[in-house]
């Protein structure tokens, strides 16, 4: 794949069921606009990118792709409510804020950027499949700046007791975002390597193959078990492995919050991030977080 | 960029219908069937219309649950694949792009009925996420590519469409199932009449007595390959989204950045504004849309606007899955050889002074400009052509 350059990266992981006022405040330190609109999916996308570009002067044309498994459920919940069980119509904002890429939108506007404004999802590998519409963009040359993201209310889809789900993770908000460019200058890291497989096979043998210095950091995705991880560990051999999950808790957003989490942690390395989605079917994402620049 | 992009399989199902010759045959000859639907949720004493799919009991709103939503969703992919030819192996690369503005939202609203339990619990404790219903039909039909599931509101599938057709181009891809789905629920029918959008009786987009939009369900699909299986097969030449920030419900009405969507994609095509043949628009019938809509025509073709046609008021605005089932509706109508009248017209605005076809006009071959627009900014045009270029 042609290499993608990111020029910063963030990560936010926030406790589920916060009061979105706090995200609200902390939006504050960024942009003097109020948001009294904003639904907690729009006030995490926000905080993410904000936090991702604000030393960054975006370009006009620049694109915003926002990846989420979930999308909107706080509002989702509100107007079905209204509907089913207050017996009126739904609020105009609260319907209008049902579909997630209002999130995008806030966004684009704030930081007045009028390029592809696009919200995607594939299950859990929203992140990765965003990537791949990014690199369609920038070859076509429709896009040469990206703001590319993952975003995720915690879920209470695989709820099992106190916040955790049934692997034992925290389930918690997440935003992480890249601002990303196809220019290499000023650059602190890049996507080297995004593939796809329809298997755990064809995935071990394409790594297996691929000439590339050994693996620094390994990480994986929510769906790959401690067996098949303890597989991986053993052909690979990294410098160190990245429990993401584990030390920062799960959010449907979990793969694109592990690599903005990377980035701010492991200067000078190397990730190789392995992911799966239901079918089984596998995506592999290489990461360089260069040693010398700041990232944000 | 040097592949190209064609239709080569589509289906649809509608309020007309779910053959497409019945469903062309209906837009032939301007006739539209549309249900008036209460909104006793909310106790209100009146109705509004509405495009139901309506071919038998089954389809009864009462009738409704997840193998409903599926059924719709699997016969309609399994038409479209037949019509493409494409083979077993052929199936198998395939990946999914779906776009819908609803998701499975259906799906917890039918069932709701059925189990103890609120329509917004079952949403929190079941959601499978917007990647479920793309996983579906890829597992149903052994389909190993990738799922991308769009949701930019009324542009959800003709983005689908929009990458679909670049991935195709680009050869990262051969081939490509884009599926726009969209089925009845009351989170958008009640959601729509709280922002008071929905026309009281008759759909007129463009009309001066238009008085907002009449809402659909449609469930479309579409193969898209890198070769053309039967002369006629559309080819998408490409296109382009871009965000208009003013405001996350409406559109600028000067139409500065849904003209420049416009312009990006004819650019993008390699297609002059003055070889357009005719332009579908958006045209939801809402003052907002179609001022905008009409402005930025005025400046994308230097005030020498096309032909234009609006396909909503036979099939309803679909919302996500406009993006195909529109594009369906249009260009198998141009392959018999017309281009769609707009029923309902009668008024022109003196403001827009615009007046799209009220009779079916003669097809023939050439380019054709597709337009659509959503809620959060999102414009989205596609450039087609029905075989005039080669090479």
């Amino acid at each position: 794949m042609k290499v993608m350059y990111i020029h910063s990266a963030s990560a936010f992981i926030g406790e589920a069921n916060a009061e979105v006022n706090t995200l609200k405040e902390a939006i504050r330190r960024y942009t003097r606009e109020s948001f009294r609109r904003g639904n907690r999916f729009i006030l995490l996308s926000l905080l993410g990118a904000l936090r991702c570009v604000h030393r960054h002067s975006l370009e006009p044309n620049t694109a915003v792709y926002l990846t989420t498994e979930h999308g909107n459920l706080g509002d989702t919940v509100t107007v079905l409510d209204e509907i089913y069980a207050a017996h009126s119509l739904p609020k105009p904002y609260g319907f209008i804020n049902t579909m997630s890429n209002t999130a995008a939108f806030y966004l684009a506007q704030n930081l007045g950027i009028r390029g592809r404004n696009i919200t995607v999802s594939s299950q859990q590998v929203s992140f990765e499949r965003g990537l791949e519409l990014l690199k369609a963009d920038l070859a076509t040359g429709a896009e040469a700046n990206a703001l590319i993201g993952g975003v995720d209310e915690a879920s209470l889809n695989g709820f099992v007791s106190e916040g955790q789900n049934h692997h034992g993770w925290r389930m918690v908000d997440g935003s992480s975002w890249f601002y990303v460019k196809s220019e290499r200058e000023g650059a602190c890291g890049a996507f080297r390597e995004n593939r796809s497989f329809r298997d755990g096979h064809a995935c071990r043998r394409w790594i297996g193959e691929a000439e590339r210095p050994p693996t620094d950091i390994l990480s994986f995705g929510s769906l790959i078990g401690d067996e098949e991880a303890s597989g991986w560990r053993e052909a690979l051999r990294p410098v160190a492995e990245f429990d993401y999950l584990g030390e920062y808790g799960y959010s449907g957003s979990a793969a694109a919050c592990g690599v903005g989490l990377f980035m701010d942690r492991f200067r000078g390395r190397t990730l190789l991030h392995i992911n799966k989605d239901p079918r089984g079917h596998y995506s592999v994402l290489e990461v360089e977080r260069y040693s010398d620049l700041r990232c944000e | 960029m040097s592949g190209r992009a064609f239709i080569t399989g589509k289906a649809l199902v509608c309020s007309l219908g779910d053959s497409l010759e019945e469903i062309v045959g209906a837009v032939r000859r301007k006739r539209i069937k549309l249900e008036q639907l209460p909104f006793t949720l909310a106790g209100l004493p009146y109705t509004r219309p509405y495009y139901l799919i309506m071919r038998n009991e089954s389809d009864q709103l009462d009738n409704r649950s997840d193998a409903y939503f599926y059924e719709i969703l699997f016969s309609t992919v399994a038409r479209s694949l037949a019509d493409a030819g494409v083979s077993g192996a052929e199936i198998r690369e395939m990946p999914v792009f779906l776009g819908s503005t609803s998701m499975d939202v259906p799906v917890f609203e039918g069932n709701h009925s059925k189990v103890p339990s609120t329509v917004s619990g079952m949403f929190l404790q079941s959601s499978d996420g917007y990647g479920k219903i793309a996983g579906a039909v890829s597992a149903r039909f052994g389909m190993e590519g990738g799922c991308y599931s769009f949701t930019t509101a009324c542009t959800s599938s003709a983005n689908a469409l929009l990458y679909a057709a670049a991935m195709i181009k680009q050869r990262q891809i051969e081939r490509a199932l884009v599926v726009g789905y969209d089925l009845f629920n009351n989170l958008g029918f009640y959601g729509f009449e709280g922002l008071k959008s929905l026309a009281a009786s008759h759909y007129r987009p463009f009309d001066r007595s238009r008085d907002g939009l009449i809402l659909g369900e449609a469930c479309g699909a579409v193969v898209l390959e890198g070769k053309p299986r039967a002369a006629g097969d559309f080819e998408c030449l490409g296109g382009a989204n871009l965000c208009d920030t003013y405001s996350v419900t409406s559109h600028d009405e000067e139409g500065v950045a849904v003209a420049e969507t416009m312009h990006r994609a004819l650019g993008q095509a390699g297609v002059d504004p003055g070889d357009i043949r005719a332009v579908k628009a958006h045209a939801t019938g809402t003052d907002n849309n179609d001022r905008t809509e009409c402005a930025a025509m005025k400046t994308a073709f230097d005030s020498h606007i096309p032909p234009v046609t609006c396909i909503k008021p036979f099939i309803g605005h679909t919302v996500g899955a406009c993006g195909v089932a529109e594009l369906v509706v249009f260009t198998e109508s141009v392959k018999r050889g017309f281009i769609p009248s707009t029923p309902g017209f009668r008024d022109i605005d003196e403001q827009l002074n615009l007046k799209p076809l009220t009779e079916n006009g003669e097809a023939g071959e050439g380019f054709f400009m597709l337009n659509y627009f959503g809620f959060g900014g999102n414009c989205t045009t596609l450039i087609l052509s029905n075989g005039r270029r080669t090479g």
